[in-house]
């Protein structure tokens, strides 16, 4: 999904002043794309839920400290993105799982037909996580390997391991 | 044969890619169709339709916000009405007698050395950041309302409110403490805090 969302200076300067009505009709603009970002990265619809509650409190308790510097929706997405990847890094160190594993389903077998929404959802959130930043969302390498606190090689690896999965998963459902 | 690994197809696509990868690309028809179903998939990743929130989280946002800035309103009044009290409590014991004043001098040290208890317990269960169900946040703001309602009437009218009052006043902080600690407790073992 590609977003290109315009706000208004004059309703950030309103918002920035703590008007109620302002900081609602922020949320609003954001909502779906915020959502849609975190919930393509995560597993689970209720960790999508509360990130972008997370998302947003955070968003309206520091738009005053937001000084125009690129688009809204960068800074916005940014920090959505990051609080994504923290829920996922603790959900792993709670699960001792490490950062890079996949979770694996024993014995899970991909039917026909399966598509590609359908075969992204089974990549473990790291891997959701690296493919939607960088493909979709347009980060580099560097910037993941930044948020996520690894290397630059960890998130090419990352994404290579992804897309091969993918591939392989696709490949299977069409030939199933 | 050997063919360009999923490594080799994103660095082709970054243009990053080995002399090796790059000239083998252009001979291998296995690899080209590699790298344009690559190309295909992430087209596909873009052109996937937008997720939509299955609830309207803006009321729950709304009053987390909402009892935020009454909080900070809170700390605000509590410190002008700490040192205004400070500077009234001074001027009552001095005119005073020890028989009169002491009990109510020591019920209002109780209540406020409660209070500072209670505050400082309370920022363990710190919300900021964390997540609040609309109701849960309901209720503390209307807590942290009640609070800083206090907290004014005690900055604002100390300096001609009998002591006795203001031992009231201070009891009823730390009544509405309590049951902010326990709304706050509630929800942290709620979140497995």
């Amino acid at each position: 999904m590609t977003v290109a969302l315009a706000v208004p200076d004059v309703l950030v300067a309103r918002a920035q002043a703590g008007d109620e009505a302002a900081l609602e009709a922020l949320y609003r603009a954001f909502e779906t794309p915020v959502y849609n970002l975190v919930r393509r990265m995560l597993r689970r619809p209720e960790d999508a839920e509360d990130v972008v509650q997370e998302t947003f409190l955070e968003v309206l308790r520091s738009i005053k400290q937001y000084r125009g510097e690129g688009h809204l929706w960068g800074w916005v997405r940014r920090i959505a993105s990051t609080k994504a990847l923290m829920r996922i890094r603790r959900d792993h160190v709670r699960a001792t799982e490490s950062l890079d594993e996949e979770p694996g389903k024993p014995g899970m077998h991909v039917g026909a037909n399966i598509d590609l929404e359908r075969a992204f959802e089974q990549l473990s959130e790291t891997s959701r996580a690296v493919v939607w930043l960088h493909d979709v969302e347009g980060y580099t390498h560097e910037e993941i390997a930044d948020q996520m606190g690894k290397s630059v090689s960890f998130s090419k690896s990352q994404l290579a391991r992804a897309h091969a999965r993918l591939r392989r998963m696709l490949d299977e459902g069409a030939h199933a | 044969m050997m063919h360009c690994t999923m490594e080799d197809l994103g660095a082709l696509r970054a243009g990053e890619a080995s002399v090796w990868a790059r000239r083998h690309i252009t001979t291998c028809a296995t690899c080209q169709a590699e790298l344009e179903l690559l190309y295909q998939r992430v087209s596909q990743l873009k052109a996937l339709p937008a997720l939509r929130p299955p609830r309207d989280r803006w009321p729950a946002v709304q009053a987390t916000l909402r009892a935020q800035r009454s909080r900070r309103r809170r700390t605000v009044g509590a410190w002008s009405g700490s040192l205004a009290l400070a500077a009234a409590l001074a001027g009552i014991l001095l005119v005073q007698p020890w028989s009169q004043g002491g009990k109510l001098h020591a019920e209002l040290s109780q209540a406020k050395q409660q209070s500072a208890t209670l505050e400082d317990s309370l920022q363990q269960y710190d919300i900021e950041g964390r997540v609040l169900s609309g109701r849960t946040a309901a209720v503390v703001a209307d807590l942290e309302d009640r609070i800083s309602a206090i907290d004014g009437t005690l900055a604002q009218r100390q300096l001609e409110t009998q002591q006795a009052e203001l031992v009231k006043l201070w009891q009823q902080r730390v009544d509405l403490m309590r049951e902010l600690k326990h709304a706050r407790a509630t929800r942290a073992r709620y979140v497995g805090l």
